[in-house]
């Protein structure tokens, strides 16, 4: 069928371009892997701490920091590296605990620790931590403070019977809790949101880039000599689509199978997933085909299409996820809906961490095929009276 | 000299004339931005706030101390405390916590602190006692936080039992002083203090991070323009025209270096101005940011040069700079803030001009003009390096 070779053509074009290799293939699975090994693990807020020969106290302490949940606990060699750290944002906070930390509090002597922070609020929390472990092991030497002032006893003896008594002594303790359902993202696996986040991204932003394809087309008269041969103008038009529809869904194919296989991905009932990457991909490729159909220079609508794929994603949640937009940005999710990329989202998201099936997407299908209907009715209009003109 | 201010002449009038460079060099970092500033703003976690419930099952004095505790954790701001009647309304609360924005719900909460009933009894007279602490999965940090709140009260109460205990045997107490003595060991005071060192922001604002990441991104493609100069001449054929005057291989090359340093300053100056009124950006002292507009735009040049002296046509030169343009620039934390990820990323970013543009922002808004000096430094070496290599590839491109 004419319609199906117009379409291949297409594709053999965007294969033979070696560097279309990496933008549409190499890319996405690089940024999948970027974004799962610094993000796919949760960002706890990280407080560094300094313990040059700090002594047993000063390991202690840390071990009573590490031992707190929620937060992460770095070493870190010297306090410029420290301080540097934390004014760079690398760190949210930084503890230094000085030399002989040990030795003078054993001494029955003081110590200071610094606290690094910017004046920022999660540094606050993590103060709390700090506070909190500091008070843990005062509570001894204040005992002992306590007991020598007494004048019974000297200060390391009762520093050993506090021990003692600690472990004797009937606690008052906190009992720890955990209700509810963790935070939506945190049941996806570590590259698994990266994953459909670049997948949707990047069909998206090919079948605009791929655009440009068919502005030379126009270009260079090769639709118009399409046209001259017996072949009605909407094959053409249903050529033009299918190629790039065929772009969408090897690139999307591509990515799904390879994210999976490579980094474990669990992309959901494949049904499911499949069915959103073809109602997506039509979305994708209509959009394409309409750029294609409008513009007349083949660079500037390189320059506009990535600004409207990137800019795009942004909004439809690609980037900072959906699931976080709607937790502390609730004006910003909702206007993320109207882009495709948000319904894709949010399908994959109910067959992700849902584990539904095409019975639970329905409304997110229906949404994405409404936006390819309209769109591609556009651009099919548009290209035939692009093409059909003298 | 005259030549090359002749040639470049020549190429910025054509270049400005066409308005990809307008789109590549101006639109897009600038809409980018707008839309990436939209998205990202409301997100940088300036608030922490947490949303607490009490139980005070107990109604001691002990309870009366860990409300007052509380009430300064309020008046931090750090977190809103309401108090319930039950520990099932409380764990009905913090359950209905994770799944607010569905149910719209106004009573929910991060995390509930139960004081059971005579736990102040029970532990003024030197037995134990627990307090109960519910937190949320779905709000991990304010859940800590009011963990730590309750172990430190709790750890305090400890103390002073041990502290009690240590100084004196069971029999050795008169019941008369014990309050006396509780008072004495709880003002006992703790030998570890922790100051507070306020540091620095060695950091770029949201919007001022998100414009100066695709400004820098997007500069490669604009001095991209003016580098394939060179290929576009050879392919159109006034290569050979321009070498048939008599000036010699280096004022047509060095003509070129000057539209794309002129270029890459232009687009990059017009983009500060206009992130800076109309999304009120703040890139920081001028001159500090001139000197790294500069030494960035000249390590561009010198990195798209090397790939313009490899390649053949000025296709490949755009593809291969658009390659190597968005591998630096993803490195480099154009498009997310490698130096908070950490770990390798954030060392290897380190490989890229961006990267060192971006901690010269950063530095200088932590500091004076001095500040950006390290990194003006760095992207000068990468400019100079590759500069010197492109130049020996370059003089042989520039044929006939």
């Amino acid at each position: 069928m004419k319609a199906l070779f117009i379409a291949r053509t297409s594709l053999r074009r965007l294969m033979r371009e070696r560097s279309n290799i990496f933008f549409v293939f190499i890319l996405p699975m690089l940024l999948i892997l970027v974004f799962g090994a610094a993000f796919g693990g949760g960002l706890q807020p990280r407080i560094g701490v300094v313990t040059a020969d700090a002594g047993p106290l000063g390991e202690e302490l840390v071990g009573l920091m590490e031992a707190t949940e929620g937060i992460t606990v770095k070493a870190v060699e010297e306090r410029d590296t420290l301080v540097t750290a934390v004014e760079r944002g690398q760190l949210e906070a930084g503890l230094v605990i000085p030399e002989e930390y040990d030795r003078s509090l054993r001494g029955g002597g003081q110590a200071v620790l610094d606290f690094v922070a910017r004046p920022d609020p999660t540094a606050q929390a993590l103060r709390n931590s700090v506070d909190a472990a500091v008070a843990q092991q005062g509570a001894l030497l204040r005992a002992a403070a306590f007991a020598a002032a007494q004048g019974t006893v000297g200060f390391s003896e009762a520093l050993e019977t506090a021990a003692q008594v600690d472990e004797a002594a009937p606690v008052v303790g906190v009992r720890q809790e955990a209700l509810g359902e963790p935070f939506s993202l945190d049941r996806l696996g570590q590259f698994d949101l990266g994953a459909y986040s670049e997948l949707l991204l990047f069909v998206f932003l090919t079948s605009l880039t791929g655009s440009t394809a068919l502005i030379q087309s126009r270009q260079f008269g090769v639709s118009r000599r399409m046209l001259s041969t017996p072949t009605p103008v909407r094959t053409v038009l249903l050529g033009e689509a299918l190629g790039r529809l065929g772009v969408a869904l090897v690139q999307g194919l591509f990515i799904m199978l390879g994210s999976a296989l490579v980094f474990g991905v669990d992309w959901g009932d494949p049904l499911a997933a499949a069915t959103i990457l073809v109602v997506f991909s039509l979305g994708a490729s209509a959009t394409g085909m309409l750029m294609g159909a409008v513009f007349k220079n083949d660079q500037q609508a390189g320059g506009i299409a990535v600004v409207l794929g990137l800019g795009l994603a942004a909004l439809g949640g690609a980037m900072v996820p959906l699931a976080v937009m709607k937790e502390f940005a609730p004006t910003l999710w909702r206007v993320a809906h109207l882009t495709p990329h948000a319904w894709g989202i949010e399908a994959f998201e109910e067959i992700i961490i849902r584990d539904g099936g095409l019975a639970d997407i329905l409304l997110e299908l229906a949404i994405l095929l409404a936006f390819a209907a309209v769109v591609f009715t556009l651009a099919t209009w548009r290209l035939r009276v692009t093409l059909t003109r003298a | 000299m005259r030549a090359a201010l002749l040639i470049a002449r020549k190429d910025l009038r054509l270049r400005l004339r066409d308005r990809s460079l307008i789109i590549w060099g101006i639109l897009a970092p600038l809409l980018l931005s707008t839309i990436f500033s939209f998205v990202f703003n409301p997100l940088s976690q300036d608030d922490f706030h947490a949303d607490f419930v009490l139980v005070d099952a107990d109604r001691g004095p002990l309870a009366d101390s860990f409300r007052q505790l509380l009430a300064e954790l309020e008046d931090d701001g750090l977190a809103t405390i309401r108090a319930v009647d039950s520990e099932v309304e409380a764990r009905r609360q913090v359950e209905a916590g994770s799944e607010a924005f569905a149910s719209g719900d106004a009573d929910t909460a991060d995390a509930a602190l139960v004081i059971p009933e005579g736990f102040s009894q029970a532990v003024l007279s030197g037995g134990g006692g627990q307090l109960t602490v519910l937190g949320s999965r779905s709000a991990q940090l304010s859940a800590q936080v009011a963990y730590s709140v309750a172990s430190g009260f709790a750890a305090e109460l400890h103390a002073v039992n041990v502290a009690l205990h240590t100084a004196f045997s069971p029999e050795e107490v008169d019941p008369l002083r014990t309050a006396e003595l509780a008072e004495q060991a709880q003002s006992t005071p703790n030998p570890i203090s922790v100051e507070d060192i306020t540091a620095s922001t060695r950091q770029l604002d949201s919007t001022t991070q998100m414009t100066a990441g695709m400004g820098v991104f997007f500069l490669f493609f604009t001095v991209q323009f003016g580098v394939s100069g060179l290929l576009e001449e050879r392919r159109l054929g006034t290569m050979s025209r321009l070498l048939a005057a008599p000036i010699g291989r280096t004022p047509v090359i060095l003509g070129k270096a000057l539209t794309s340093f002129v270029l890459g300053v232009f687009s990059l100056t017009v983009l500060i101005v206009a992130t800076t009124i109309l999304l009120g950006a703040d890139w920081g002292n001028p001159l500090g940011v001139g000197l790294l507009v500069m030494a960035g735009v000249f390590a561009a040049m010198g990195i798209l040069a090397v790939v313009a002296s490899v390649v053949r046509t000025q296709d490949q030169a755009g593809s291969l700079g658009a390659i190597i343009s968005l591998v630096l620039g993803f490195l480099g934390g154009t498009f997310f803030p490698v130096s908070q990820v950490g770990g390798l990323l954030s060392s290897l970013s380190l490989l890229t001009p961006h990267a060192w543009f971006m901690r010269g922002l950063g530095d200088l808004a932590g500091g004076d003009v001095v500040a950006v000096l390290p990194s003006v430094a760095a992207l000068l070496a990468f400019g100079l390096v590759t500069s010197a290599v492109s130049w020996v590839f370059l003089r042989r491109a520039v044929v006939r």
